[in-house]
């Protein structure tokens, strides 16, 4: 890992003397992570394929002030967390609408976690994936991914603060808020499916 | 027994607790079962599994972007210099933002008291972002001498302290950042803290009851946060120190 940081800062350095196609090796590198954490936040295979184009357009303009101090892969993924939250927040405008017709087939393929467990352990992740997925929509944009960041990318409150550019406390805020909501529509799922 | 908020709770399941937490959790049946609860239900949201992506994902991604991207030129290339630009775009902001935040704590200042500042030659002469810092610090301090003594009961006073937090956050925000690049952490770390009570302050749900005082007085001990800023005063040069602040204090305390 640390032997990669230093590559990374090698081509870092090769992208800003001129060589432009240096970068695909950061973007082949980093593509696939930056894919999983963008779908985990936006729930959505489409929007998380456009957040990790923008992560990287928006990481290629502003290379020149990454600094040196965190790793690139460090520094690329807060990018993608900022353009997977204003994804969301664009789709929860309406202006990147036209996708959610096709969320649910998504989401149906997504869960499908395990194709070799038998039909109702199937069936039966598939009602939990879902209704995971019902809670998670009654979270705002900046709640879901400081949910998921907490929850599922094992971030620190500090890290999430950074990574979404507001103070610790109103990210530790935002995982309680998130936490409470889940938990009541959780709830009402089960009573009445 | 006091019972452990949700929020405590939370925390403690992510690992971001004291250990008093979980000396509770041992003796108090009722929090144990409220953990264990919350356990559960956090325990079974687990993370999608995100759709595979074919080997040569990276570089169909590299394919959908290249083109979009100039090269850099080395040293002074296009890319520099447009980056020059806006660093001298973005000073020029700083200056007016700057003037703008001065002007208007000024006019804030002759607002909460009578006092005039007076100045001479030699302070004039101080740089600018020096001034503001004082400045900032200045009002930050009026700000918190006030929340020690808000009287919540009465919504005159309070509602003041919202909307100067409201107005104080960006100045603190840009100062906060002019601390990091100039690799302060100390002022960084005060500036920090303040960010939080502001921002506590100005975004407090329902506006500011005298729990939420009193929430925001001991969880974010406002008293140290005052005192730190007090010394942090003492070492950025006097600008206008007439005694304002001073007499605000004495003020309250009589």
């Amino acid at each position: 890992m640390w032997q990669m940081a230093e590559n990374d800062h090698a081509v870092v350095q090769a992208i800003l003397s001129g060589d432009r196609d240096a970068y695909r090796t950061l973007v082949v590198r980093h593509s696939q992570s930056l894919f999983r954490l963008a779908f985990r936040i936006t729930g959505n295979e489409a929007d998380a394929e456009e957040v990790v184009q923008e992560a990287f357009l928006h990481g290629y303009q502003k290379l020149d002030s990454f600094q040196s101090r965190s790793s690139f892969g460090t520094w690329i993924y807060r990018i993608a967390v900022r353009c997977a939250l204003d994804r969301m927040d664009q789709r929860k405008m309406g202006v990147a609408g036209g996708v959610a017709e096709e969320i649910d087939a998504q989401r149906e393929s997504a869960h499908t976690a395990d194709q070799s467990a038998g039909p109702e352990r199937l069936l039966l992740s598939r009602e939990i994936g879902s209704m995971q997925e019902a809670a998670m929509h009654s979270l705002t944009p900046i709640e879901r991914t400081a949910f998921v960041l907490r929850h599922m990318e094992n971030l620190t409150t500090g890290e999430i603060g950074s990574a979404l550019g507001v103070a610790p406390n109103a990210a530790k805020q935002a995982v309680f808020r998130a936490v409470q909501k889940l938990r009541r529509r959780l709830a009402d799922l089960r009573e009445n499916p | 027994m006091k019972h452990l908020s949700k929020e405590q709770l939370i925390e403690h399941y992510y690992g971001e607790d004291g250990a008093d937490v979980k000396h509770h959790l041992e003796i108090c049946r009722e929090c144990a079962d409220a953990y264990a609860a919350l356990g559960r239900d956090l325990g079974a949201l687990k993370a999608p599994e995100a759709p595979d992506r074919a080997s040569l994902y990276g570089e169909q991604v590299w394919g959908s972007i290249s083109n979009s991207l100039p090269a850099y030129r080395a040293r002074g290339g296009s890319w520099q210099r447009a980056g020059l630009w806006r660093k001298i775009g973005y000073a020029a902001a700083c200056v007016l933002l700057i003037a703008g935040a001065f002007l208007t704590g000024g006019r804030w200042e002759r607002k909460q008291s009578p006092i005039t500042a007076t100045g001479d030659d030699a302070q004039i002469k101080q740089p600018v972002v020096l001034v503001v810092l004082g400045d900032h610090l200045d009002r930050s301090e009026r700000l918190l001498i006030e929340l020690k003594h808000a009287d919540a009961s009465s919504a005159a006073a309070v509602f003041p302290l919202s909307e100067e937090a409201r107005d104080l956050l960006p100045a603190n925000r840009r100062c906060r950042q002019s601390a990091m690049q100039i690799d302060d952490p100390s002022l960084a770390s005060v500036l920090d803290d303040l960010d939080r009570v502001l921002a506590e302050l100005a975004n407090e749900p329902g506006g500011l009851s005298a729990s939420a005082i009193t929430r925001l007085q001991t969880e974010m001990n406002t008293d140290g946060l005052l005192f730190e800023i007090r010394v942090l005063r003492t070492r950025v040069p006097d600008k206008n120190r007439s005694g304002i602040v001073q007499s605000r204090e004495e003020h309250y305390e009589n």
